[in-house]
């Protein structure tokens, strides 16, 4: 059982403990803004289960269903919706005696990367609030960042799990897609995205990760973990991506340059390498994801649920009102695109050629993991930057994915961790394994856990302080 | 850009997207920006692979064929925006 276990223990089931910690999030998050809704008092939560996780408060990104709790999605079209059931992921942590306090906040659908595209919040850095969390799982990172939580779920589609992590300075993990169930996950690209944990301590993700994974009747594409995983043990050569000195920016570069340096102190063997399709996976990776989220928010109809206009003239225009009056820009944008690279005559051009582009990726990291255990690789360019940034609009932020959604095009795991703070803003990079080699990123998190301490922003809540 | 903006109008059509003028404007300046990165993957040789739909081979998985009963039909009523005994209300569009 994680150490930090012990720590929260008595959080939720003592009355007073309770109490206080209810007061203390609520104060430290009036600045942040991580949660949309937060209620450790909402009836159904049993808070009596024995298990590893027993008490455990965790947060869950508000597009994951969780029964009693809202299920907005960071989107007006579905404000109103109260979940009718519980998540398969979610539910085996509350099995495990987690306790789900609340529901974080996040880029509307999933769709950004700095939490500024949620119609419902404002969810700010911990670190510094003039600066972003980063998205879409911006909510559940500061939440996690500010100690508000010792674990809060996410969902990756593109490194809305890393990139938020990396951004507050927390361990985010992208797990190899099939591993966690979907059921439960509003869908916005299926075959690219899955829910992915976020949090302080590694023994916590690895343990919240065992709990979670494993195949579920509800999800067809969900597969048996314990007879693909890949053991962990015995790595000794790592990989790092080269990458241009005018990609990233100098913090982010030498957090880099010093893990490549304290893998080699450690004993590992570290090569460069190049991806020459590298160039190919941020357009290949929006054009699947925006093609496959036009078919899912198809189903947001203003019929079937959520929001619907007063009056339409017939079943078209209320559709077109409901989705004009429900949708943020962003998500307008994507199912534009989707829409447009799926009409016919373009579809071999766009979605066919990236289906393809995507076979090549599949196959250039096959190849880097025959001769090598994990590809370490930055997670954005910069640093989490300023809310509204001019320098970075919404095409930049898209182009900047380019380290993260490698994962997502090929399914394989992926591990951010926290490396320093400079400029009082975290620095971090990641590391990729083959498909079902967590364990392999939980072993080298570990080996550097000691070389890089995780530090905490100011007003971090110490739950052992909590009276 | 005129011509553009039909395209997008377009396709804005067949998204069932209703776009008001100036959101027209900026989502087609901001579309045709991602369909010119997107035209970027024709010079990738990938004329030969077969296409990756999915991360993971899939086998269909069939489940047993028997009939199941939910007991929480209540909540997905009361989850609709408008409810009338035991029907979701619909806005009248006839």
């Amino acid at each position: 059982m994680p150490q930090i276990t012990t720590n929260w223990s008595g959080v939720i089931t003592n009355p007073e403990r309770k109490q206080s910690y209810i007061r203390s999030v609520r104060e430290i998050d009036k600045n942040i803004g991580s949660f949309l809704s937060f209620n450790p008092d909402l009836p159904g939560s049993d808070t009596t289960v024995k298990g590893a996780l027993g008490g455990m408060p965790i947060a869950v990104k508000d597009n994951i269903a969780v029964t009693g709790h809202p299920l907005t999605c960071g989107s007006r079209i579905l404000e109103n919706l109260v979940a009718p059931y519980t998540a398969t992921a979610v539910q085996r942590l509350e099995d495990a005696g987690a306790v789900v306090v609340g529901k974080t906040n996040l880029d509307e659908f999933g769709m950004g990367s700095s939490n500024e595209n949620s119609a419902l919040g404002t969810t700010v850095n911990p670190w510094n609030n003039d600066r972003v969390p980063g998205g879409s799982s911006g909510g559940s990172a500061a939440a996690v960042a500010a100690g508000l939580v010792p674990l809060a779920l996410g969902s990756d589609t593109g490194g809305s799990v890393r990139q938020p992590a990396n951004f507050c300075g927390v361990y985010g993990l992208k797990p190899t897609y099939g591993s966690v169930s979907r059921f439960g996950l509003t869908a916005y690209a299926s075959s690219l995205e899955v829910i992915g944990t976020l949090t302080r301590d590694i023994d916590l993700m690895e343990t919240a990760f065992g709990i979670m994974s494993g195949i579920d009747e509800n999800d067809q594409s969900s597969v048996s973990y314990e007879d693909s995983v890949v053991p962990g043990s015995d790595i000794s050569s790592v990989v790092m991506l080269s990458v241009g000195n005018d990609m990233l920016d100098d913090p982010v570069a030498r957090a880099y340059m010093e893990t490549g340096e304290a893998l080699r102190a450690a004993g590992y063997s570290v090569t460069e390498i190049s991806l020459p399709s590298l160039d190919l996976v941020v357009p290949a990776y929006y054009t699947i994801a925006t093609a496959e989220a036009s078919a899912n928010l198809a189903r947001f109809n203003g019929i079937r649920y959520g929001y619907a206009p007063d009056f339409a003239e017939n079943p078209a225009d209320l559709m077109k009102k409901a989705r004009h009056e429900g949708f943020g820009r962003e998500v307008k944008l994507r199912i534009l695109l989707g829409t447009y690279v799926l009409r016919s005559g373009f579809q071999d051009q766009y979605y066919g050629r990236a289906q393809k582009i995507r076979t090549l990726i599949r196959k250039e990291l096959e190849s880097v993991f025959s001769s090598a255990d994990l590809l370490l690789m930055p997670v954005f360019p910069t640093q989490a930057f300023l809310k509204g940034d001019s320098e970075m609009d919404d095409f930049k932020q898209r182009l900047a994915d380019v380290f993260t959604c490698l994962a997502n095009l090929s399914g394989l795991p992926a591990l951010s961790l926290p490396i320093g703070v400079e400029n009082g803003l975290p620095t971090g990079v990641q590391f990729m394994a083959p498909s079902f080699g967590e364990q392999r990123l939980f072993k080298v998190a570990r080996n550097l856990k000691d070389t890089f301490p995780l530090q905490t922003p100011p007003n971090y809540l110490d739950i052992g302080s909590l009276v | 850009m005129a011509q553009v903006q039909d395209e997008w109008s377009i396709t804005a059509e067949l998204a069932r997207l209703e776009l008001d003028e100036n959101e027209e404007l900026i989502l087609a300046r901001e579309a045709e920006r991602m369909r010119e990165l997107f035209l970027t993957m024709s010079r990738a040789d990938a004329d030969k692979p077969e296409p990756t739909t999915q991360a993971v081979e899939l086998n269909n998985r069939i489940r047993p064929d028997y009939v199941d009963s939910f007991n929480n039909v209540e909540s997905l009523i009361e989850a609709s925006p408008e409810q009338e005994d035991d029907f979701f209300l619909i806005p009248n569009v006839l």
